[in-house]
């Protein structure tokens, strides 16, 4: 604790430094899907049992390159895929020893004015990192599906990748972009799909 | 092992809570009027049965129905319009809601976290972002006066124009417009909503001056301004009279320069504009005016502005 407490509501001086470590945390779960030849195609989420989870539109074929945190790239084989519901899992065929998985929030639980880190490589950059908060914790989509949206800046490459809350949870997946705001796929459905893949434990 | 669970982030996540509790807090004083096609724009229950709500969101004077939380709807009625300020005011036929506890405008500086907070449907909306300016008493391009202007870094989205902006403690600081500085987000503050709520809820309008002067803003010659110990180099010249206005019933005419309104020195249009509010209706100005190079005074009457125009 420091002596300076400005803060008005008393979230002073620690407040810099907490997001640079909640970007730190929130990319050693983050990965970058690329394509043979190297191009980045998006990102994506390092999940329990060593899967990582991405947006289906970014890994369409059944092969992809993961890029891990720390640069290595590994193959990975894609082993669920849910079209509608935009959500992939792919299996790393070597090297899963030693991944970090993210910790999943509880989407539900999420309340508008949350704030929320979106993390991914937009444009091709690596590791970028937005603020912003959850604009409505939950929109209906087409088919009944929802959706968290959040007022956050995504560009291409952030597709796949983690939206995280305040304590570095993954409540949502990254997908697309309507009308400004950011639309991630619940955590929650994330479950819902692994389960449906039998990939993990029914509840 | 997970990334997350080491330490706590502590004051993030207490910034998080007090800001989702900010939202929530506001949730009930905000509306979704609609008044207009395709989606409703927000309102702001500024007390028992009264909305406001930004001026140019509103499209359509009958008929208007106001959602509230928890989804009930009242029928509203519109009190009146103050296009200057980009405010309007909406009386609920019944309808329950919590007014909005309202903070002090005054007080947001640069760099102050703020939520703005709507209601483009069923549901509230919260955006993120800081102040990003604020400074003294500003004239809108339309002539009306705003307390402060506070201007925010923040995206524009669905239901930002007559929603709230929120502290972070949850108090409505002012109402949020993307209408009055070239669709930049600014927040009118609360004394200003305050003031032309008033008005309107008395009168149903905001009354504004009106001379029927077209002007433009001169540097006079030294030479001119010496000769006549002017104490600025700075006038207006006239471009143009309205036909049976004021201005033309005093016996102003195009080419004149004037060079001081009421002892008020004259340095640019909105100079003139700000000595036409509300109170200014019948008042007799005397216009400091140089026609010819010789300097002479004439007495305006000014009358109350139909339309637009000064």
């Amino acid at each position: 604790m420091t002596t300076m407490s400005r803060g008005s509501a008393g979230h002073g001086a620690e407040l810099p430094d907490e997001l640079a470590v909640l970007v730190e945390r929130v990319g050693r779960s983050t990965v970058e899907i690329v394509s043979w030849n190297g191009r980045g195609l998006g990102a994506g989420v390092i999940w329990e049992g060593g899967i990582v989870i991405t947006n289906a539109h970014v890994v369409s074929a059944g092969e992809a390159e993961v890029c891990l945190p720390g640069g290595d790239a590994l193959p990975a084989r894609v082993i669920a895929l849910h079209e509608s519901r935009d959500l992939a899992a792919l299996q790393l065929r070597r090297g899963a020893a030693g991944l970090l998985a993210a910790e999943a929030g509880d989407s539900d639980a999420l309340r508008p004015g949350e704030l929320v880190l979106a993390l991914g490589h937009p444009w091709g950059l690596r590791a970028q990192a937005s603020l912003g908060v959850v604009h409505r914790a939950s929109v209906p989509g087409a088919g009944g599906r929802r959706w968290i949206e959040a007022d956050v800046r995504l560009a291409p490459g952030n597709s796949g990748g983690p939206l995280a809350d305040a304590r570095g949870r993954v409540v949502g997946i990254n997908t697309m972009v309507a009308h400004g705001l950011a639309l991630a796929v619940p955590s929650r459905a994330v479950s819902r799909f692994l389960r449906g893949a039998r990939l993990a434990p029914a509840a | 092992m997970t990334a997350a669970s080491e330490s706590a982030l502590g004051a993030l996540a207490t910034l998080s809570r007090d800001l989702a509790d900010a939202v929530e807090r506001a949730a009930p004083s905000i509306v979704a009027i609609d008044a207009r096609a395709r989606i409703p724009s927000s309102g702001v229950l500024w007390r028992d049965g009264v909305v406001v709500t930004a001026d140019h969101t509103i499209r359509r004077e009958e008929s208007i129905s106001v959602r509230l939380e928890g989804g009930s709807t009242a029928s509203a009625v519109l009190v009146g319009r103050d296009p200057s300020t980009d405010l309007a005011v909406l009386r609920l036929d019944g309808g329950a809601g919590r007014p909005a506890a309202l903070g002090d405008g005054a007080a947001l500086r640069p760099g102050h976290v703020v939520v703005a907070v709507g209601r483009p449907g069923a549901d509230v909306t919260a955006s993120f972002g800081i102040v990003s300016a604020s400074s003294g008493e500003w004239r809108t391009w339309r002539g009306g006066r705003l307390d402060r202007f506070i201007r925010l870094d923040m995206a524009i989205h669905d239901g930002f124009s007559g929603g709230a902006l929120v502290n972070e403690r949850g108090a409505v600081v002012g109402v949020n417009t993307s209408g009055l500085a070239r669709a930049q987000p600014i927040t009118i503050p609360v004394s200003t909503v305050d003031r032309v709520m008033r008005e309107l809820l008395e009168k149903g309008r905001v009354a504004r001056g009106y001379l029927g002067l077209a002007m433009q803003g001169i540097r006079l010659p030294d030479a001119v301004a010496g000769a006549l110990r002017l104490p600025s180099r700075h006038a207006l010249m006239v471009m143009g009279v309205e036909e049976r206005s004021p201005a033309a019933d005093a016996g102003v005419m195009i080419g004149d320069v004037l060079l001081a309104f009421d002892d008020r020195a004259l340095r640019d249009p909105a100079d003139l504009l700000a000595a036409l509010g509300p109170e200014s209706v019948g008042h007799v100005a005397r216009a400091r005016v140089l026609r010819a190079g010789e300097p002479r005074e004439i007495e305006i009457t000014i009358r109350e502005r139909r339309g637009g125009g000064a």
